[in-house]
């Protein structure tokens, strides 16, 4: 997959316009416009603190911004809740893992898959034949899906009683069970190690190739520089650069900005 | 055989309350499975009650029809005060229900005309054991069906964590809002119970012993499966009897010691399906160590953002 190629794809999928998100005097996001390519992994980099989990909250509702508007595949989705922007197909993991406490691998995805049930919640309830149909074919797809994560075994386990890379495996196969076009990743390959990441990578360009746009938060730059077509670059909530990746990481502000501060591989 | 039928002689009428208590408390368990503490099921306890002691007292119908009508009752209760309850925030909920407790004791005591005002209410027939035993087996049944749906996962979701669970597209507030109306349902069903096995019910019948007896039946069996709030309430009914034939000066403080050594030793009660889960991971992986010894490293990673007291439990 060539940068280029992705580069010409048109339209964003996603957009940011001047947006604005205040908590009391700390301006977490400053005027900042983004946009993200249909169809492509773009990388949202900066140091720590600059604000990258904030514009995610942004966009899957968590925060209303303070100012601007926040444009999904032509629909302004700011003021929306979050639940009516998953509906769109905006799906996301979280920095710190957040998997549901007491439930298996396979409920965590199937959960994850709420949106694709098919059936109402009474006749689910009612346990009608459709219904039934319908839960047996969204176990498939959980299991399916955990199998893609290569968390198959591991299916009936507690959440709980499984290792940090593996809950962060089993986090992703949950957001895929909605089959969103947009998928937020907040650095999910934190506390893995380097063959774990290429992993986790190498998942998600696959699913790029089937479609699915991916905004990626992420501090190995070897990561970004591998997975990532073309990325933003923040800093104290303000825009530094953005454009393809290459040329964002070569740029002397972003060197001085998070070079300077952090070391990364 | 004949020491049977004393025994049931003795005990079938705490049977009948274990069973009335069961309503109660699973109603509690309703809206607490989906993330809301609310003491409203005592306030739609009470709607239940009155509403069923009219209906056998003045209308002369029978108790299944009273019980039914109850139910509805509390259901129309539920329903309206929902969105009313749903916009505060948790904490405020629960406050805003126990004031509402106390409003319906008020409300109660000045409307003769409905409760009897402070002579409270004589209902003149009982419910027989079958009745309420074929009742509580069908109310088990839906959270049966509830606990194995789409609502169920979703419940369990919102409760855990209901940012993320609306990140996946479940509404909370639609998944609380049924939750209510479960409450209310089941709530009047229970106070329609009170008034059949208890033959005279007020405005303190509906107060805060109901309520203690609600909450208590809940945190000892458990708020995480639907068949805690039943365990809880036998064990919570059959304790004050079962004390007085074996050591009677303990009783009154049997309830509370009870209590505050399972609220300190079992947080999440008795029946605790994630502490089963855990203890089998624990036994698959030990015995996985003693078959191929040292073959993986332990994944006893404990959940982010959980105490380590909240995964020892
Ligand atoms: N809910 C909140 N309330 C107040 N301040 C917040 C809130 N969320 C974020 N902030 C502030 O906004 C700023 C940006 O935080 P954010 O978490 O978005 O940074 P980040 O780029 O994700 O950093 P990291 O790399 O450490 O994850 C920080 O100064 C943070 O303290
Ligand atoms: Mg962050």
């Amino acid at each position: 997959m060539t940068v280029s190629a992705h580069q010409d794809q048109g339209a964003p999928l996603h957009e940011l316009r001047n947006v604005m998100m205040r908590f009391g005097g700390v301006v977490a996001v400053d005027n900042l416009t983004m946009a993200i390519p249909k169809g492509s992994v773009h990388g949202l980099i900066g140091p720590n603190g600059a604000g990258k989990t904030t514009v995610i909250n942004l966009i899957t509702g968590m925060f209303f911004p303070t100012e601007g508007t926040i444009h999904f595949a032509g629909k302004r989705t700011d003021g929306k809740q979050p639940h009516e922007i998953a509906a769109l197909g905006i799906s996301r993991t979280y920095q710190n893992v957040r998997l549901f406490s007491g439930m298996s691998a396979l409920e965590q995805v199937m959960t994850g898959c709420y949106l694709n049930r098919d059936s109402s919640l009474f006749q689910s309830f009612l346990g009608m034949p459709i219904a039934r149909a319908n839960w047996r074919r969204v176990r498939e797809k959980a299991m399916h899906l955990l199998e893609r994560v290569s968390m198959a075994d591991r299916a009936d386990e507690l959440a709980e009683t499984l290792s940090y890379g593996e809950q962060r495996r089993i986090e992703i196969a949950r957001a895929l069970g909605s089959d969103p076009q947009l998928l937020l990743l907040d650095e999910p390959a934190a506390g893995m190690n380097q063959s774990e990441a290429r992993e986790i990578g190498k998942l998600v360009h696959e699913l790029c190739d089937a479609g699915l746009t991916v905004l990626m938060v992420e501090h190995n730059m070897s990561m970004v520089t591998e997975f990532c077509q073309s990325c933003t670059v923040i800093n104290f909530g303000r825009l530094l650069i953005t454009g393809d990746a290459a040329t964002c990481l070569a740029d002397p502000e972003v060197q001085a900005a998070y070079f300077g501060r952090k070391k990364h591989a | 055989m004949e020491m049977l039928l004393d025994f049931w002689a003795a005990y079938s009428s705490t049977v009948v309350f274990a069973m009335v208590n069961s309503f109660i408390a699973l109603s509690m368990y309703a809206v607490l499975s989906a993330g809301i503490l609310s003491f409203t099921t005592i306030v739609f306890a009470a709607i239940g009650g009155f509403m069923a002691a009219q209906m056998i007292a003045g209308a002369g119908l029978p108790i299944s029809v009273a019980i039914m009508g109850a139910g509805l009752a509390g259901l129309a209760a539920s329903v309206l005060l929902a969105p009313l309850f749903l916009r505060l925030e948790t904490h405020w909920m629960a406050l805003a229900s126990l004031a509402l407790v106390l409003i319906t004791r008020v409300v109660v005591l000045n409307a003769p005309a409905l409760t009897g005002g402070v002579n409270g209410m004589l209902v003149p027939v009982r419910v027989g054991v079958m009745e309420m035993a074929i009742w509580l087996a069908l109310v088990a049944l839906v959270f049966y069906r509830l606990h194995h749906s789409w609502y169920g996962l979703a419940t369990r979701a919102v409760r855990e964590d209901p940012s993320v669970a609306a990140t996946m597209g479940i509404s909370t507030w639609r998944i609380q809002f049924i939750a209510f109306a479960i409450s209310g349902a089941v709530g009047g069903i229970g106070g329609a119970g009170m008034a059949v096995t208890l033959q005279f019910i007020s405005a303190d019948t509906y107060f805060l012993g109901a309520a203690f007896t609600m909450i208590a039946s809940t945190v000892l069996g458990g708020s995480f499966h639907w068949f805690g709030p039943i365990v809880g309430a036998f064990i919570f009914t059959a304790l004050p009897t079962l004390m007085q034939s074996i050591v009677p000066s303990i009783q009154d403080v049997a309830k509370g010691v009870v209590l505050l050594v399972i609220m300190i030793y079992l947080p999440r009660g008795l029946v605790d399906p994630r502490a089963r889960k855990l203890r089998k991971a624990a036994r698959e992986r030990q015995t996985l160590r003693d078959h191929h010894a040292p073959l993986e490293p332990s994944h006893d990673t404990i959940l982010p953002g959980k105490t380590s007291k909240e995964a020892k439990a």
